[in-house]
């Protein structure tokens, strides 16, 4: 046992019991942000300071920690540290639960730390279980009808999909006798073809567990929850949801489908077709459908939806050429490290905007760009991102998907993709529109706290930083997307 | 592979065969004339095991009934990874030890929470 190797995960948990106790005796509520604060930025440190190294798999090859785990574990570890500094001024709308709000953005991200480096199928599903859990009571946070009604649809429809991503796990256990990724992969490849094919136990286990990590990453046949989620959740949560989970999930679906199920050939192209085609209908149905929403979060939710898409046409590249493969891999760990920055600076923007005007909708942000020009600048910023127009961060990460796409004669998907981020312009745009040429219902000037400035100008530095000089973070991420095998 | 798929066929055919004709027997019988038919009220009741309820079942309990039985399986859960352990606590030596240590402080706190947040009053 190496417990070394478990030091971030296991500074995070401390943390979190460390926030339950002092919010039970300490009555000055902002000490429980910086609690937080610190312990993810000490997991954080530890995290770097692993990087490069190629480690073995720990607890009986069940947890894997090579730099694969560390990349997503970094945008995990980002991605709360982001969320805890925009809800220091909103948590004020539940000031009586502050400590269980912030110890369970703390254990939902120890669960994606444990999600990204599950290499066995029952952590794989222990994980997912803990940062679900904690994700369905964060979205009732709020305790209105809204947010009430997206929490018991969250959780019914979760409690869904891990039974079918459970059924899925256990006919493929069923079907090899393995649950360790590296071992069912040992076993599908010494396997005759005649054999794997004369059973339908394996593609329909694969399916089901597409199914169930669908949901997770709101591709498109599993995607109805996230519309009326990211409403009735708090804000902060919805740019959690929409960020990190979906990265969670990418990291377990790369995982699974590289390591177990990469070779050979003709399994990987049949997933990769399963996932191509995925990809095309959630980008056009995800983009189409947010033309004619009227509040920012459904909005994004939809626009969340068709991301996914775009995503997915990396993993698609990747079940083309498995064997070959680096382009897709590190185009989608790529993208996801300029999403990370871009959503998160869109919804902290919005978190600015929407807390002071008490409202939602997309005409009440007119003339934004007058009464804060700043926030408005940066919300534009974000909005060119996830259009992916240089010299913002998405250009540089649907490039680099794109491109993958194309050297693996995935042509028409690409079209089909280009095609779509024109219509998303539209919606995006209109946006833009209003804060800027909108006339404005009041003079009034809207001014934001420092920390939520703080997380605005470092998400806003994070997108300019990946748009103009993506080459270093396109390193790493080539790097991260060579997993060890075990 | 198809053929596969032909066998569960079969069973579903069965099953339906099977369910048609048990739902069938009974009306054949009794169009027969082959049952008697004497109704009477004990006959007619509603079938139901235990005693018969007096007043409306749709009562609402205290909510702190769950508190307490969440609190409990806590400990019930605690309990059933504590005797495994206990019984091999030689074999598990000092490491195995310290890990137990780790699980009881863990849900320590969550007790402690509970407490402090005046779960276990009953009010």
């Amino acid at each position: 046992m190496n417990l070394t190797l478990f030091i971030p995960e296991l500074t995070l948990t401390v943390f979190a019991i460390l926030v339950i106790l002092l919010d039970l005796f300490v009555r000055q509520k902002r000490v429980l942000a910086q609690v937080s604060i610190s312990g993810l930025v000490i997991a954080g440190v530890i995290t770097i300071a692993m990087w490069g190294n190629s480690f073995p798999a720990i607890f009986n090859n069940m947890l894997a920690v090579d730099n694969f785990a560390l990349f997503f574990k970094l945008i995990f570890l980002a991605v709360a540290f982001l969320v805890i500094l925009a809800s220091v001024d909103y948590t004020s709308r539940f000031a009586r639960f502050q400590g269980e709000y912030y110890a369970l953005v703390l254990l939902s991200t120890l669960g994606m730390m444990l999600m990204a480096g599950a290499a066995d199928l029952i952590t794989l599903y222990i994980s997912l279980e803990l940062t679900s859990i904690s994700l369905y009571a964060l979205v009732g946070f709020l305790k209105d009808g809204k947010s009430t009604e997206a929490s018991l649809k969250y959780l019914l429809l979760g409690a869904i999909s891990s039974a079918v991503l459970l059924y899925g796990m256990a006919l493929i256990f069923g079907f090899t006798g393995k649950t360790q990724l590296g071992e069912i992969a040992m076993v599908i490849q010494t396997m005759p073809a005649q054999t794997l094919l004369a059973s339908p136990a394996l593609i329909l286990g694969m399916v089901l567990l597409i199914a169930g990590f669908g949901f997770k990453i709101a591709a498109v046949p599993f995607q109805m929850w996230v519309p009326d989620v990211y409403e009735g959740a708090p804000t902060p949560i919805t740019a959690y949801l929409s960020v990190a989970s979906k990265a969670a999930g990418f990291a377990i679906i790369l995982r699974v489908f590289f390591s177990a199920f990469g070779q050979p050939e003709w399994l990987s192209l049949n997933w990769g077709m399963i996932f191509a085609v995925l990809a095309a209908i959630g980008m056009t149905l995800g983009n189409i459908m947010a033309i004619p929403q009227t509040n920012i979060k459904r909005l994004l939710g939809y626009s969340s939806i068709a991301q996914a898409g775009y995503l997915l046409i990396g993993l698609a590249a990747m079940g083309f050429s498995a064997g070959a493969d680096t382009a897709g891999r590190s185009g989608i760990l790529f993208f996801l490290a300029s999403y990370v920055f871009t959503n998160m600076g869109v919804f902290i923007a919005i978190i600015a905007i929407s807390t002071k005007l008490n409202s939602d909708q997309i005409e009440d942000y007119a003339g934004m760009g007058k009464r804060t020009p700043l926030v408005a600048l940066a919300l534009t910023l974000g909005l060119i991102s996830l259009i992916g127009m240089p010299p913002a961060a998405g250009f540089m990460a649907k490039f680099y998907i794109f491109s993958a796409a194309v050297q693996h004669n995935l042509l028409w998907l690409v079209i089909i993709a280009v095609i779509n981020s024109v219509i998303s312009a539209y919606y995006y745009l209109r946006v833009v529109k209003v804060m800027w040429l909108g006339k404005p219902a009041s003079e009034e000037k809207i001014s934001q706290s420092g920390t939520l400035k703080l997380a605005l100008v470092l998400a806003s530095l994070g997108i300019l930083l990946l748009g103009i000089l993506p080459g270093y973070v396109m390193r790493l991420a080539e790097f991260a997307a060579n997993m060890r095998l075990y | 592979m198809i053929a596969n798929y032909g066998y569960i066929g079969l069973f579903l055919i069965a099953v339906v065969l099977f369910t048609l004709l048990m739902v069938t027997i009974p009306i054949a019988l009794r169009l027969l004339g082959l049952v008697p038919d004497k109704p009477n009220p004990i006959k007619n009741a509603v079938f139901e095991c235990g005693m018969e309820t007096i007043g409306k079942t749709w009562v609402q309990f205290n909510f702190h009934y769950y508190f307490y039985a969440l609190v409990f399986l806590i400990l019930d859960v605690l309990v059933i990874f504590l005797y495994p352990w206990a019984v091999s606590l030689r074999v598990l030596g000092v490491s195995g030890f310290i890990a137990v240590l780790v699980l009881i402080t863990i849900v320590l706190v969550g007790y402690l929470y509970a407490w402090k947040k005046k779960v276990l009053e009953w009010k």
